[in-house]
Parts: structure tokens; C-alpha cells; sequence
């Protein structure tokens, strides 16, 4: 595999975000904000606790989804930029594979979490490891019985459509940001060593 | 002759390359979109929950607000409120123009909105408010500003870029 992924993080984590005389920083393809951490987690963490067991499962959906449109538009931005093309464009042998190397690349470089490509089956199944994660902040102390990484499963699900779904469609044209989903199946929160997760055709 | 200085929010950038986290000022910041951001504001309107995201926001934001005017020790009204409209600047959520604040009320005007434009960018105009996140940065703002603990303040948001307005205005009482 061309994809270096340790270049990749050490350029892309020094990508410069900074606001307009608008205070609004525009860029991949999105307006970007930068919020504390604490802030997502927090309101995640809390509406999914108060959530009673016949509406957890809409509640969790939702959550995954606002990663999930997040993660393909933003995605798409991020692949198609000048600095993916500068940095990671020249290692690129195999697509769309190795762009999903290198998006995970990036996907660390940006503090969404430590996590990368495990297993790939190109259009049917790929499986994530994120060794730290700030949705895993959650849980300071003992285990949760509650897998909690919702944005990292509607990125991955996002970043596979991306891959082998077809064209970008910017109006989401036949639901294509939902062509695959994620499932959480290991939780630093839960007190596994990593988070796991396992993206297959919805 | 004396020069009178005027304040600057100063942003300190880490990045922890062995955990792969980012630092603005010392808090755990991550970059997401206005996708997201317009998301889990829709998500909170659907659920009933527009209270808890504003609460949220509001501590969130209040914990950084006080350690910065600790930690530069700004101490003057004026540049507490420049501090904190520049803090709402530099992390992409727009224009926040303190009108009028006291003790106990206030009136502020947002004549860009990072979760409108957003907003309007996905879905176009709305029929009510949606950005409880700037009013949970405003709470927090004022009870930083002032002195006070979280939950002692309300922000109403009374004009809405999202609703077709050219800008959002909140009006802040004491609770």
C-alpha cells in the first residue's frame, strides 16, 4: 500500500482553520466550525441516557445520521481539496482503496479519533479500529454498557458511500449518504482496548 | 502618555500527535460542519429538546470563558464582552454584537449565523427559531461576563436569520 499514513497526519493535522472577518471559516466544502469536544459529547451522551428503550434506537439513528451527512459532505470536501491533492494525491495507486486509507489518514489528523482500516472488502464490508477517540470521554471511570461513538459510525458509513456508491451527489440524490451503515461493536467507553466498527451495505 | 490596549482573544493551537487530539486554548475542540451542527439542532427541535442544547452549550461554553478570563485575568466589562465575541469569531460560529448588557438583561445581534447560514444552506428558510446553541453562548457569556453561575440567565432569540430576517436578535433577562 502507497498510503503513509504517518506523512499524511503530520501535514494534515497542520491545516490551518481560521474564521473570515465574518467569523466563519469556510472550507472542504462546508462552513467548519471548532467546538469544544465537551459540547458534543455532552448532548449526546445526555439525550441518549434520557431516551427511553422504545425510542433509543430513533434517538441513536438520529445521532449517527448528523455524522453520517456530516461525514459525506465534509468527506467528499476534504478528498477533493487542495491540500488532499497536494499530500495525499501523489501516494494514491488504487482507488478507490486507498483514498479510504488515506481519508482515515486524515480522519486522525483532524482529532475525530486514532483509527484506521483494518479489513476492507471493497463495496461490501470494511472494519474500523480507533484506538482513542474523544466520544470514548464519556465514560472517565469503569465500563458503560452503552457503545457510544455515533459519529464515528455515520463517518465511516459516510466515507464507504463515498468510496462505492457512486458520483457525489450534493442533494443526496437516491438517499446514496445512506447506501451503507455502521455498527459499533467494541467501545473504549465499554472497556474494550479499541473501538470497533464494522460498515456493510444498508 | 498612556496607550490604552485593546483586547485580543489569543488562540493557542495543540495538537497531541501521539493521542491524534486537537487543543484550542487548552479544551478538546474537534472540526465538524454545518451539517452537523444544523443536525443536531434539528434533532434537538424534533425531540423536544432545545432547552438541553442550549444547557449544554451554555456550560460548555461558560467553563471556557471563565478559565480564559482567569488565565489573562480580564477583569474589565468591555473586554470580557470583545473577548467573548471574538471567542464566538474564531471558532467559526459568525458575528455576535453585544447591543446592551446589564446585571440583569441584555440584547444581542448576530448579523452572520454559522447555524443559520447552515441551516438555510440545507434546508432553506424555517418557520421558528433554531439556533439554541448561540443561546446557550450567550448564557454563558453573560453569567462569564458577570460574574454569575449558569442557569441565571435566558436568551430568547426574538428575530431569526433563518426565518428570512436579516438578523438574528436575542433578548437576555435574568432568570
Amino acid at each position: 500500500m502507497a498510503i503513509d499514513r504517518k506523512k499524511i497526519i503530520d501535514e494534515m493535522s497542520k491545516v490551518s482553520v481560521e474564521s473570515n472577518e465574518e467569523g466563519i471559516i469556510e472550507g472542504f466544502n462546508v462552513m467548519v466550525n471548532q467546538l469544544p469536544a465537551a459540547f458534543w459529547n455532552s448532548f449526546a451522551e445526555r439525550l441518549s441516557r434520557k431516551a427511553t428503550p422504545e425510542m433509543m434506537e430513533a434517538t441513536e439513528f438520529l445521532l449517527v445520521n448528523a455524522a453520517q451527512e456530516c461525514g459525506y459532505h465534509t468527506g467528499y470536501g476534504i478528498i477533493t481539496s487542495e491540500e488532499w491533492n497536494k499530500i495525499v494525491g501523489p501516494m494514491i495507486e488504487k482507488v478507490p482503496e486507498d483514498i479510504l486509507y488515506g481519508a482515515y489518514a486524515v480522519f486522525s489528523a483532524w482529532g475525530w479519533a486514532n483509527a484506521e482500516v483494518v479489513e476492507l472488502i471493497p463495496n461490501e464490508k470494511m472494519v474500523i479500529r480507533a484506538y482513542n477517540y474523544y466520544e470514548s470521554d464519556v465514560v472517565k471511570f469503569g465500563k458503560s454498557h452503552k457503545m457510544s461513538a455515533y459519529m464515528i459510525r455515520g463517518v465511516s458509513a459516510a466515507f464507504m458511500a463515498l468510496a462505492y456508491a457512486g458520483p457525489y451527489s450534493s442533494n443526496n440524490a437516491n438517499d446514496i449518504v445512506h447506501t451503507f451503515k455502521c455498527d459499533q461493536v467494541k467501545g473504549i467507553e465499554c472497556g474494550d482496548e479499541y473501538g470497533e466498527f464494522i460498515v456493510t451495505k444498508a | 502618555m498612556s496607550r490604552i490596549l485593546k483586547q485580543e482573544f489569543l488562540i493557542e493551537r495543540f495538537f497531541d500527535a501521539r493521542n491524534k487530539r486537537h487543543y484550542l486554548n487548552g479544551e478538546l475542540s474537534v472540526l465538524h460542519c454545518h451539517h452537523y451542527a444544523a443536525l443536531y439542532s434539528q434533532l434537538a427541535l424534533d425531540a423536544g429538546e432545545t432547552k438541553l442544547l442550549s444547557e449544554v452549550a451554555e456550560e460548555t461554553f461558560f467553563n471556557v470563558m471563565t478559565e480564559y478570563f482567569k488565565k489573562y485575568q480580564v477583569a474589565k466589562l468591555e473586554d470580557r464582552i470583545t473577548i467573548a465575541s471574538q471567542y464566538y469569531a474564531a471558532i467559526g460560529l459568525g458575528q455576535l454584537i453585544v447591543k446592551s448588557a446589564g446585571i440583569d438583561s441584555g440584547d444581542v445581534e448576530l448579523p452572520v449565523s454559522h447555524l443559520d447560514a447552515g441551516w438555510r444552506r440545507k434546508w432553506g428558510n424555517y418557520d421558528k427559531p433554531v439556533n439554541y446553541i448561540t443561546a446557550g453562548f450567550i448564557c454563558a457569556m453573560f453569567s462569564a461576563v458577570f460574574d454569575k453561575p449558569t442557569n441565571y440567565y435566558n436568551a430568547i432569540e426574538t428575530k431569526s436569520i433563518v426565518m428570512g430576517e436579516k438578523v438574528s436578535f436575542f433578548k437576555i433577562n435574568h432568570l
